[in-house]
């Protein structure tokens, strides 16, 4: 049931990005057919399951960035939490899961700068984690099971080790051995958490209660998107001219999400564009023309469409085919894999 | 014409015998598209000021509407080297195609550019924030990244206070998709902005390195302005040992509260980009000498 409301959804969300995509006097003369769809179909969802799609991805985010930055889940009390860090809670309906991952996570890291970013993420994801569950109050889903492990000490099913391997990176992945492990650990994370808002945001309620979670949405996008700036700003500053690989490896992680997002797409699969949804970080190989000017080459640090240059939305089968590594591309069954080995709790997944 | 903002709402609906608070009427008067227009002329300014700092020229005059404004200032920053080149021509392109995309969606009702002012601004600014009586964003790149900063984070406030904003029909038509997708634009250069500075700060120190004040600076002057709405850059303390960072970055400008980015109305952003404080009536000023075109451009607050 839920698969298929969300497809569904993904039907709408669709039909937008194709208005968009077409953009300009085709936006509003398409807009009718949209509106007309989106009224009948929405009925078998509500704010609440988006809330709690976005809150499986916070727990995802913050334990995250609280193992990388203090060694231990958003759960646990530990003597490191500098102020706005705390125990998280983690309760609520459906199955309660564990973190897994390696012991020792905190990550050794030798640049002040990447440090003082993982403990300022850390900080920033886990009171998005406080706002959801607060917001959400009694109907907020439990922390699902997570996967975090990777390294050579684990299997091939291991979550970064499974998309180490997908991505061609390598067979082994262990995000927590360096500050640029680290980055790229992170950076798999940031840019989804842009698409996953942009996508939910146009699916809230227009009541006073669904216009106040809009807000708080469109305000957590782009603290998310704030986050990926800094990630790959970073990965950026460190590797400037790309010879250290860093650039590289978003590029190969970039191609697999954009891969992933591909082949959850919404039928009919020809309203999605079929060029990538996903740009990594590029050493200035990219050639494009400014005011009148010839052509000059530019960054990549923004992650958006080339031509329009607004971020990407993504539909939640899309998000959670990119977070269960391919779990989600066979309809009417619940999504599991890599990061959420039992899938995410909540109407969505 | 540009007169009908909110105060000429606030008019047009005490002539209706209501005695419903300015808010509220102010924002149903308001369409989609007079919501488009307003993101429009501060997509003009970015613009304008980025394609100056990396080419030394601006928007295609087929880029800025019909009888449009002019812009007063701007120069090429030099010296470069080639990433940060890259970096300058990155987020002019970004800008330059958000001019495109808004103009294109909509279409014949798009609003010429204003009269956008990037230089005497920037000196009035930096008297009114105490960073000295003149300041040239085109001087250096750290300079151009001070400048910078004046724009990006007030862009996600923007975008992020527009976008409850926008109508049904609108988030049915793709607006809402749109200026999601736009703020998070905005937001990825507002971090790398901040990101550059707060790097520069913990390499060189802020002696040394004093651009992270003057950044500072700039943002107490937009808070006061801008109805508060700001996080203090801060550079890192503590170590990368076992005791670990003891106060973080502050890379992302949000609540401390929640981490939720900060929202503002239309009236405290014009009142940034007038460089004027707070009343009604505020029409012009700072970057748009003749205010900015289209139904948002005088403040009712």
């Amino acid at each position: 049931m839920a698969t298929q409301e969300t497809q569904i959804l993904d039907n709408i969300i669709a039909s937008r990005r194709a208005l968009l995509v077409g953009g300009g006097a085709a936006l509003a003369a398409l807009a009718m057919p949209g509106i007309a769809h989106a009224a009948s179909s929405t009925t078998g969802f509500g704010d609440t399951d988006i809330l709690n799609f976005a809150l499986n991805l916070e727990y995802l985010e913050a334990n995250f960035y609280y193992l990388a930055a203090f060694g231990t889940n958003i759960s646990s009390a530990n003597t490191l939490y500098p102020t706005g860090a705390m125990v998280q809670g983690i309760t609520g309906t459906g199955t309660q899961g564990t973190v897994l991952v390696k012991a020792s996570p905190k990550v050794p890291f030798v640049n002040l700068s990447v440090a003082s970013y993982a403990v300022e993420t850390a900080i920033e994801e886990g009171k998005h984690v406080a706002f959801l569950r607060s917001t959400l109050g009694s109907a907020a889903v439990a922390q699902p099971q997570i996967d975090l492990t990777g390294g050579s000490s684990y299997g091939t099913t291991a979550a970064f080790n499974a998309l180490a391997s997908a991505a061609g990176i390598g067979s082994a992945f262990d995000p927590f051995a360096s500050d640029a492990n680290f980055l790229i650990g992170a950076y798999i994370f940031e840019d989804v958490g842009v698409t996953a808002y942009n996508g939910a945001a146009p699916l809230f309620t227009t009541g006073t209660t669904g216009k106040t979670y809009l807000a708080a949405a469109a305000g957590i996008l782009a603290v998310e998107a704030y986050h990926a700036g800094l990630v790959r700003t970073t990965i950026n500053a460190l590797d400037p001219t790309g010879t250290l690989g860093y650039m590289t490896l978003t590029q190969q992680v970039s191609a697999l999400r954009a891969k992933l997002a591909l082949a959850a797409a919404p039928s009919p699969a020809s309203v999605y564009d079929a060029t990538p949804d996903d740009y990594g970080v590029t050493p200035g190989t990219i050639t494009v023309s400014l005011g009148g000017g010839a052509s000059v080459s530019r960054s990549q640090i923004v992650d958006a469409d080339p031509t329009n240059v607004t971020a990407f939305s993504r539909s939640t089968t899309q998000v959670l085919n990119i977070v269960t590594g391919g779990g989600a591309t066979t309809a009417n069954t619940k999504a599991t894999g890599v990061f959420f080995p039992n899938g995410l709790n909540g109407l969505i997944s | 014409m540009a007169g009908i903002g909110a105060a000429g709402a606030t008019t047009a609906l005490a002539g209706c015998g209501s005695s419903q608070p300015v808010i509220t009427s102010t924002s149903t008067a308001v369409g989609d598209s007079d919501i488009l227009n307003f993101a429009l002329n501060l997509e003009y300014l970015e613009a304008q000021f980025y394609l100056h700092a990396a080419t030394g020229s601006g928007l295609l005059a087929t880029d800025i509407g019909s009888s449009p404004g002019t812009v007063t200032g701007g120069a090429q920053v030099t010296g470069l080297t080639s990433a940060q080149q890259n970096i300058l021509n990155e987020i002019a392109y970004d800008e330059q195609q958000h001019v495109r995309f808004l103009r294109s969606a909509l279409g014949s009702a798009a609003v010429a550019m204003p009269n956008i002012d990037i230089v005497n601004s920037f000196n009035a600014l930096a008297s009114a924030a105490g960073i000295g009586s003149s300041f040239n964003p085109y001087a250096s790149f750290n300079s151009f990244l001070v400048g910078a900063f004046i724009f990006e984070d007030v862009g996600v406030t923007a975008y992020s206070g527009a976008a409850p904003l926008i109508s049904t029909a609108g988030i049915a038509a793709g607006y809402l998709t749109a200026a999601a997708g736009i703020m998070a634009v905005e937001a990825y250069h507002a971090a790398y902005v901040r990101t550059a500075l707060t790097a520069g700060a913990i390499a060189l120190g802020t002696t040394a390195f004093p651009y992270l004040t003057y950044a500072n600076q700039v943002s107490t002057l937009r808070a006061s302005l801008g109805g508060g709405n700001e996080t203090t850059l801060t550079i890192p303390s503590g170590t990368t040992s076992a005791t670990s960072i003891v106060t973080p970055s502050a890379i992302v400008a949000s609540t401390s509260a929640n981490a939720i980015a900060y929202a503002r109305t239309t009236d405290q952003v014009l009142h940034i980009v007038y460089g004027t404080a707070n009343g009604s009536g505020v029409a012009k000023g700072g970057f748009f000498p003749n205010g900015l075109n289209g139904k948002i451009s005088v403040t009712a607050s």
